[in-house]
């Protein structure tokens, strides 16, 4: 099984061989899902509750 | 396959996370609610009380803050109020130091908590995605073998989610003002994200290219060349003057300190991820040597 994924197009070609439609598309859409919670959630509830880690993770906003 | 890298990357990022929680609970949090109780003093004694101005506050002024409207801290309703009565008051709360004495929308204890949290997950998210997925697709083709392809990676995680983009934006103090607004630095943030991800895959492929041609020392230096790129940006871009009631030096501190917190995270995750992979690998060595022992015999 490892001799056909020894290239990035192998484990590509692996990964699409592994995973059904289904589970590619539910993993998308978790992701996609995911994103966009946070991309819209930010202000201000989730925003100011995570005001001390954004700095320590040098990801300040203000 | 694709599930084992993806636990394995998660395994590491909660390793990571219980450091980084545990910086976030005992380093960060009590440096940034400081430094926040400084600025808003100094803006309080600056500022006349001018709570409503857009210049005397550090937060909300360029209407940034995540509220694009420009209204400051008025909030379009008054609803990002807070315990101890909002911002409309002069700054009588300011430096009461308990709870709402920064103007957030929530508590200063809730904002502690989530953020230890919020460090802990952040881990794992890195984790999960640099060194489980990413790391599935790009193992044929990191440099290196063995640990040092974790290492690699921990360095490239870096330079694209924090390194590349702190160029052009480094860690901002607690309550520093910035003069470059909000929706300007997004897109720069996100910009520089993306010229790390692509400068470290053309850095692999150099080394790639050269190792197989020139060697090993040549291989390297060559990888090295294309971060050079990544000071073209920075210097294009705008530059983000700060501004605040912190000295230089401890602004300096702190900014050192939350790189520095990042670098440990990164290193973490990649000892980890090395530990993993070495254990994962002398587990399936008795089968592989043996294969290895049947295929030459035959």
């Amino acid at each position: 099984m490892a001799s056909t994924a020894n290239t990035v197009h192998g484990r590509v070609e692996q990964a699409r061989v592994e995973l059904t439609p289904v589970q590619m598309a539910a993993g998308m859409l978790f992701v996609a899902a995911l994103g966009y919670t946070l991309l819209f959630v930010q202000d201000p509830l989730v925003h100011d509750s995570m005001h001390n880690f954004r700095h320590a993770a040098g990801i300040a906003c203000h | 396959m694709l599930a084992e890298y993806l636990t394995r990357g998660v395994k590491a990022g909660l390793v990571a996370g219980v450091v980084f929680g545990l910086f976030m609970a005992v380093v960060a949090n009590p440096l940034v609610v400081y430094a926040d109780e400084m600025n808003h003093a100094a803006a309080d004694v600056d500022g006349g009380h001018e709570h409503e101005s857009e210049a005397a506050h550090a937060h909300g002024d360029e209407g940034d803050h995540a509220h694009e409207d420009g209204s400051g801290h008025e909030h379009e309703d008054g609803s990002h109020g807070h315990e101890a009565g909002g911002h409309t008051d002069e700054g009588e709360s300011h430096a009461d130091g308990g709870e709402g004495h920064h103007d957030t929308a929530v508590s200063m204890a809730v904002n502690k908590a989530v953020s230890v949290v919020s460090g802990g997950l952040w881990a794992v998210l890195l984790g999960g995605a640099f060194f489980g997925i990413a790391f599935y697709f790009l193992e044929p083709a990191i440099p290196g073998a063995g640990a040092a392809k974790s290492y690699a990676m921990g360095l490239a995680g870096f330079v694209t989610v924090s390194g590349a983009p702190w160029l052009v934006l480094p860690p901002a103090s607690p309550g520093a003002q910035q003069s470059l607004p909000v929706s300007t630095r997004i897109p720069l943030y996100a910009g520089m994200m993306v010229a790390g991800a692509l400068t470290c895959l053309l850095a692999g492929y150099v080394y790639n290219r050269l190792r197989a041609s020139n060697g090993r020392s040549v291989a390297i230096v060559g990888g090295l060349l294309p971060f050079g790129i990544l000071a073209i940006p920075a210097v294009l871009a705008p530059t983000n003057t700060i501004q605040g009631a912190l000295s230089p030096e401890l602004r300096t501190g702190m900014t050192g300190l939350f790189v520095f917190g990042q670098v440990l995270v990164w290193l973490l995750l990649a000892t980890t991820h090395a530990q993993l992979r070495s254990a994962n690998t002398s587990q399936t060595d008795p089968s592989a040597a043996s294969r290895g022992a049947t295929l030459s015999a035959d």
